[in-house]
C-alpha cells in the first residue's frame, strides 16, 4: 500500500486543484472562451441548484448505484466461481475456453442492443451489459489466479494429506484471493464506464441519462454538473469498495 | 505419431468438438422453434448476414470493409494520440516529486468522469463529425496511459537508479537507459488497458448521432429488427480487438524481449 501522502504533497495538490478551477472561472467569466461551450463550475453549480431538485438528484444517482450494484455484485458472483472452477478443473477448462475465448473480446456495450432484444428497455437489459463488463475482468483474474497457485503449496498440502474440497477451500481459494481482489477493483471501474453509457443510450433514469436530457434541452452547466457528479461518485464508491475488498477478500495483499 | 502427438491432437480436437456440437445446437434449437429468430439469430442466418454485409452493405449500403475502417480508424487516431501526449507527460510527471503531487488529484479525478458522459460536451465542442469520436477515445486512452505511467516511472526500483548514481552515471543517462527501460513493462501493461477502454469507448461513442461504424453498425440493426447484423457486427468488432491486442504483444515482445516468459504462462 501506498504509504500516507506527506502533508506539503496534499497541500499542493490542493492548491492546484483551486488554481485550477480559478482559472476555468475567470476564463469564462471575462470571456476568453465562450461560456456557450465550457460554462464555469460556478455557473453549473448554481445551474444544477436551480433546475434540479434534491429528490430528483438522489433519485438519479439512487437509481445508477442500484444498477452498478445488481450487476457488479452478479458479475462478482457468476466470475469468481466460474474462475474458480475452470482454475480447479482442468477439464472444465478445456470444454468451456473456447467460449471464454470467442466471447471475451466482445466489447461489453455492444451487447446493449441484443440485451434489449432478450430483456427489454427494462432494468434487467442494463444490469446485464454492466454484469458483462464486470465479469471478464473478474472471472479471468479468478481463473489466472487459480492456474499460478504455487504448486509448492499444493504439494505440501497434500503431503499432509489434505485433498479434495479441503485442498481447495484451505489451500487454492485462499491463494487466489489476492488475484480476485485485483480483479474486483478492475472490474468495478470498467462496469461504471459501462453503466454511464448504457444509460446515456438506452435509459429514463440516472446519472447517464441526466446527461443526455441536459444535452438535449441544451444546458450544459448541468451536463458539466452531471460529469462531476458522475467522477465524484466513482471516486467514493470505488473507495469504499477497496476498503470492503481490504477487509474480507484482499486481506493479505496490496490492493 | 508419438504418444505426446495423439496428446496434442486430442487437446486441440476437444475444443474444437465441442464447438462445433454447440454451434449445431444453437442451429437446432432455432429450427425447432424453441426460440425466435430475432432473439437467437441461428448460425446460418449469422453467415448469411455477415456475406450481405460484406457484399451489399448495411444500412443504406455502407460495406461492411468501410464500418470495419471507420472505427478501426477512429480508434488507432485517438489511441495513438493519446499514447502521444501521455507517455512524455507520465514520464515528465512521475519523475518530479512536486509535479506528481501537484497533479494527482486532477489525474485521479480525470480519470474517475467516467469517458462517454462527456459526450454531450464532445458534441458542442467538436460537433458530430469524426472529432468528437477521436477526442472521447484520445480522452479515455489518456488519462488510463497517463496514470500508468507516472506509476510505472515512480515505481522504479531505487536500487537501480542508487546504483548507477555510484557509477557517476550522467542524469540523462540514467533516465533513458536505466529508469526508462525499467518502466516499459508496466508502461506497456498500461498500453494494454488503454486499448480495452479505446474499445469500450468507441462502441458507446458510435452508438449515438452517426451511422457509420462498427457501433452505429450494430445499434442500428436493433433499429431494424436485423439482430443478425448485430451479431456479425459484435464478432467483427471482437476480431479486430483480438488483431489488435496480438499486435500490441508482438510490439511488447520486440520492445521487451526479456518479459516474454512470462507472457506465455498466461491462460
Amino acid at each position: 500500500m501506498r504509504p500516507r501522502a506527506r502533508l506539503s504533497e496534499r497541500l499542493a495538490g490542493m492548491l492546484s486543484v483551486i488554481v485550477m478551477l480559478t482559472i476555468w472561472e475567470l476564463a469564462s467569466r471575462f470571456g476568453w472562451q465562450d461560456p456557450q461551450i465550457l460554462p464555469a463550475p460556478s455557473e453549473a453549480l448554481l445551474a444544477a441548484a436551480r433546475l434540479l431538485g434534491p429528490w430528483d438528484l438522489a433519485q438519479h444517482v439512487g437509481i445508477s448505484l442500484f444498477r452498478i450494484l445488481a450487476g457488479f455484485g452478479l458479475a462478482a458472483v457468476v466470475g469468481v466461481s466460474l474462475g474458480i472452477v475452470l482454475g480447479w478443473s482442468p477439464l472444465a477448462a478445456r470444454c468451456l475456453r473456447p467460449f471464454v475465448e470467442v466471447l471475451r473480446p466482445i466489447p461489453p456495450l455492444a451487447w446493449l442492443p441484443l440485451a434489449i432484444i432478450w430483456f427489454g428497455l427494462g432494468e434487467p437489459s442494463k444490469v446485464f451489459v454492466i454484469f458483462l463488463g464486470a465479469f471478464f475482468p473478474i472471472f479471468t483474474s479468478a481463473w489466472r489466479g487459480m492456474t499460478m497457485v504455487s504448486p509448492t503449496l499444493i504439494r505440501a498440502a497434500q503431503t499432509m494429506d489434505v485433498d479434495g474440497a479441503r485442498l481447495l477451500w484451505q489451500v487454492a481459494i485462499p491463494a487466489t484471493l489476492p488475484d480476485i481482489a485485483a480483479g474486483l477493483r478492475v472490474g468495478f471501474g470498467l462496469a461504471f464506464g459501462i453503466l454511464v453509457a448504457a444509460e446515456l443510450i438506452a435509459a429514463k433514469s440516472g446519472m447517464g441519462y441526466l446527461i443526455m436530457e441536459a444535452r438535449q434541452l441544451g444546458q450544459l452547466g448541468i451536463a458539466i454538473f452531471g460529469i462531476f457528479l458522475i467522477g465524484v461518485v466513482n471516486l467514493v464508491a470505488d473507495h469504499q469498495l477497496a476498503r470492503a475488498v481490504r477487509a474480507t477478500v484482499g486481506r493479505w495483499s496490496n490492493v | 505419431m508419438t504418444h505426446r502427438g495423439y496428446r496434442r491432437l486430442g487437446d486441440a480436437a476437444v475444443p474444437g468438438v465441442i464447438l462445433i456440437a454447440f454451434v449445431a445446437g444453437w442451429e437446432a434449437v432455432v429450427a425447432l422453434g424453441w426460440v425466435r429468430p430475432i432473439q437467437v439469430p441461428p448460425p446460418s442466418r449469422i453467415v448469411a448476414s455477415a456475406l450481405e454485409l460484406a457484399l451489399d452493405g448495411f444500412p443504406a449500403g455502407t460495406l461492411l470493409g468501410e464500418h470495419v475502417g471507420i472505427t478501426f480508424l477512429r480508434i488507432l487516431t485517438g489511441y495513438a494520440l493519446a499514447l502521444a501526449l501521455a507517455m512524455p507527460l507520465g514520464l515528465l510527471i512521475g519523475s518530479n516529486r512536486t509535479l506528481d503531487a501537484a497533479t494527482a488529484p486532477i489525474v485521479t479525478f480525470c480519470r474517475s468522469v467516467a469517458t462517454l458522459s462527456l459526450l454531450p460536451l464532445a458534441v458542442v465542442w467538436f460537433g458530430v463529425g469524426e472529432a468528437s469520436k477521436v477526442f472521447l477515445i484520445g480522452y479515455g486512452c489518456f488519462w488510463v496511459m497517463l496514470s500508468n505511467t507516472i506509476a510505472a516511472i515512480k515505481l522504479v526500483d531505487p536500487v537501480l537508479i542508487s546504483a548507477a548514481r555510484t557509477m557517476d552515471t550522467p542524469p540523462a543517462h540514467i533516465f533513458f537507459k536505466v529508469a526508462l527501460p525499467a518502466a516499459l513493462p508496466r508502461m506497456v501493461a498500461g498500453a494494454r488497458v488503454a486499448l480495452g477502454v479505446g474499445f469500450m469507448v468507441i462502441v458507446g461513442a458510435e452508438m449515438i448521432g452517426t451511422t457509420r461504424g462498427l457501433g452505429a453498425l450494430i445499434m442500428e440493426a436493433r433499429t431494424f429488427y436485423r439482430s443478425d447484423i448485430t451479431v456479425v457486427g459484435m464478432f467483427v468488432i471482437g476480431a479486430i480487438g483480438l488483431a489488435l491486442s496480438w499486435g500490441l504483444t508482438c510490439a511488447e515482445a520486440w520492445l521487451l524481449p526479456w518479459e516474454r516468459r512470462q507472457q506465455e504462462r498466461d491462460p
